[in-house]
């Protein structure tokens, strides 16, 4: 699963680089537009062990942001998964902090928490929170009616059974959901490197991007696709495991 | 074999097909006087490119003959490699990304310089002793952004001083302003000419005041904005990129103008409804200091000997590997 889900980013990043360098030759771009396949080689070479500490950096904020997303949507999902008041605010509350750009809140967000780690984690919660949750609330308010209506019958049916239920006939989707969602954890961490904060690969692509550096953004790029093909891959085997966990 | 054969020869077709598809989108076509000529700037629409913005609003180009679309930059925006791409004809770069493209091989050409000083600077409290000397750098948190061209300036100022990174503390800067408010960071770069007036006002609405430390004044000739295109516009159309350089620049010294400041006001408000008019009055002195610092100098005239110190800041600071000998990609037409 880990091997199968590098091989297949290899691939795509390949295909990527290889379609960049066709244009290039194809057109005669300069290298000022698309790098040459040496320089974007030396600058791969160069910048590796850098690039990997700042993936490395920006993963750990991207890992406990996605944590507490699960959790946090979890929570919201079981409150909101009955169609009473409070499962209606919550949602609306949910999806209406979504709908904001996180550009614009970033001010407020580093006026409350300054711009290290907290603020970093709470983008990054914020940006990958939302798919899970949806998923969470279409899993939870979908009634098992096979299951369930036996312990409805018998008056054993409660919130805790009902949750366990739900969860377990659809863990698959749920599994799926969390390691897609690491994706959008990562991609939340570096765009609030890019907005703000000192460190992490999001704040070296920037500067990359101010020196118009097409290599070493790629060079970026690339170990970001490793690490996070490694992470999801990670996450799978984990799904999998629970679930024959869950099956025996 | 035949198959093998066959199917090579219809992948090529395909390949070539893509290919040639992509140069018609992407190369740079042939422009015609009553073709659309597109014009990228380096920033969004603000004082700083007012005599643009006059140009367009005033019909200049087209009484040149040149059917001209300003389009607004922005970090994400790149001129020179739109230039190369053929997303645009002219555009506005700074002499670092022209310096740095030509670098790498890009066929790039400076028309006319606009900005005759940069107009970047950094904006301090008064409660602050005045930076007479570099040396008054020390001790201070300064802000740069990483990679941008001010920390290249702040290098160069920290450099002529003999001040090493240990004598300050480099604070970064990001998009707002709240950590130079939050006195976080001592002086913060900022474009004199707009952020410089807007912060300065905001900042006396809350009764403090403020200086500026301008490199220019220790010394540092880093060259701002400029208009480039591409080498292959003048050698196929060298007319219209005349007309075009004749018509930008006659609306850059109409705007300036003293006698049009109501119309050149007018024309900014078109595209900059968030600022007052009278932040708009003192954007625009400002950046007439910078555009013609005295009246003996031509708007848009090319400052080849700045030009040549920004590539040895560059230089001395890494920032290109080798000379590109600059001078011979200024041409003033």
């Amino acid at each position: 699963m880990l091997l199968r889900r590098i091989y297949q980013f290899l691939i795509i990043y390949c295909t990527g680089i290889a379609l960049l360098f066709l244009l290039k030759y194809g057109l005669q771009l300069s290298d000022y537009v698309i790098p040459s396949p040496s320089e974007l080689w030396q600058t791969g070479c160069t910048e590796f062990v850098r690039y990997c500490k700042d993936v490395a950096d920006t993963l750990s904020v991207a890992v406990i942001g996605q944590i507490i997303s699960v959790i946090f949507a979890f929570i919201v999902g079981i409150v909101g998964r009955k169609a009473t008041w409070v499962g209606s605010i919550v949602k609306v509350a949910a999806y209406n902090v979504q709908a904001y750009p996180i550009v614009a809140l970033a001010p407020i967000i580093f006026i409350l928490l300054g711009d290290g780690f907290l603020a970093r984690l709470l983008i990054a919660a914020m940006i990958c929170y939302f798919p899970i949750l949806l998923s969470v609330i279409g899993v939870m308010s979908e009634p098992v009616v096979d299951i369930e209506h036996f312990y409805r019958c018998t008056g054993r049916l409660r919130w805790q059974l009902e949750v366990k239920i739900r969860a377990f006939e659809n863990l698959n989707k749920l599994t799926t959901v969390i390691a897609g969602s690491a994706t959008l954890a990562m991609a939340g961490t570096i765009v609030a490197e890019f907005i703000a904060a000192n460190a992490g690969i999001g704040y070296s692509i920037r500067i990359a991007l101010y020196q118009s550096d097409l290599a070493r953004i790629l060079s970026a790029l690339f170990v970001i696709g490793i690490t996070l093909s490694v992470y999801q891959g990670l996450l799978e085997w984990a799904g999998a495991l629970i679930k024959k966990g869950w099956e025996t | 074999m035949k198959r093998f054969n066959k199917c090579t020869c219809q992948k090529m077709v395909i390949l070539g097909i893509t290919l040639a598809w992509l140069s018609g989108i992407v190369s740079v076509d042939a422009v015609n006087a009553a073709e659309k000529i597109n014009y990228r700037l380096k920033w969004l629409f603000n004082a700083s490119v007012v005599g643009d913005l006059y140009a367009d609003v005033h019909h200049i180009f087209t009484d040149y003959g040149l059917d001209v679309r300003v389009k607004a930059g922005g970090p994400e925006r790149d001129a020179i490699r739109e230039l190369e791409l053929g997303y645009a004809q002219f555009g506005v770069a700074s002499a670092d990304q022209v310096i740095r493209a030509l670098s790498k091989g890009a066929p790039v050409v400076v028309i006319a310089q606009l900005f005759q000083v940069n107009a970047l600077q950094w904006i301090y409290r008064d409660e602050l002793p005045p930076i007479k000397r570099l040396s008054d750098l020390k001790g201070k948190i300064i802000g740069i952004t990483y990679g941008g061209n001010d920390e290249t300036i702040m290098r160069t100022l920290m450099a002529k001083g003999g001040i090493n990174s240990k004598d300050v503390t480099l604070f970064s800067v990001r998009y707002d302003y709240t950590p130079f408010f939050k006195r976080k960071a001592d002086i913060w770069p900022v474009y004199r000419n707009t952020q410089g007036v807007f912060l300065s006002a905001k900042l006396a609405r809350a009764g403090e005041t403020v200086r500026f430390l301008d490199p220019y004044n220790f010394g540092v000739r880093f060259v701002a904005n400029s208009v480039v295109t591409s080498e292959q516009m003048i050698a196929k159309h060298p007319q219209t990129v005349v007309q075009f350089k004749h018509a930008l620049l006659q609306g850059w010294r109409e705007a300036l103008r003293p006698a049009n400041l109501e119309k050149t006001i007018n024309v900014l408000k078109q595209f900059d409804k968030d600022t007052s008019e009278a932040l708009l009055a003192q954007q625009l002195a400002i950046t007439h200091t910078f555009i013609q610092p005295s009246p003996d100098i031509k708007i848009g005239s090319i400052d080849t000997a700045a030009w040549k110190e920004t590539e040895q800041i560059m230089l001395a600071q890494g920032l290109i590997k080798k000379p590109v000998n600059v001078e011979k990609a200024l041409k003033s037409m």
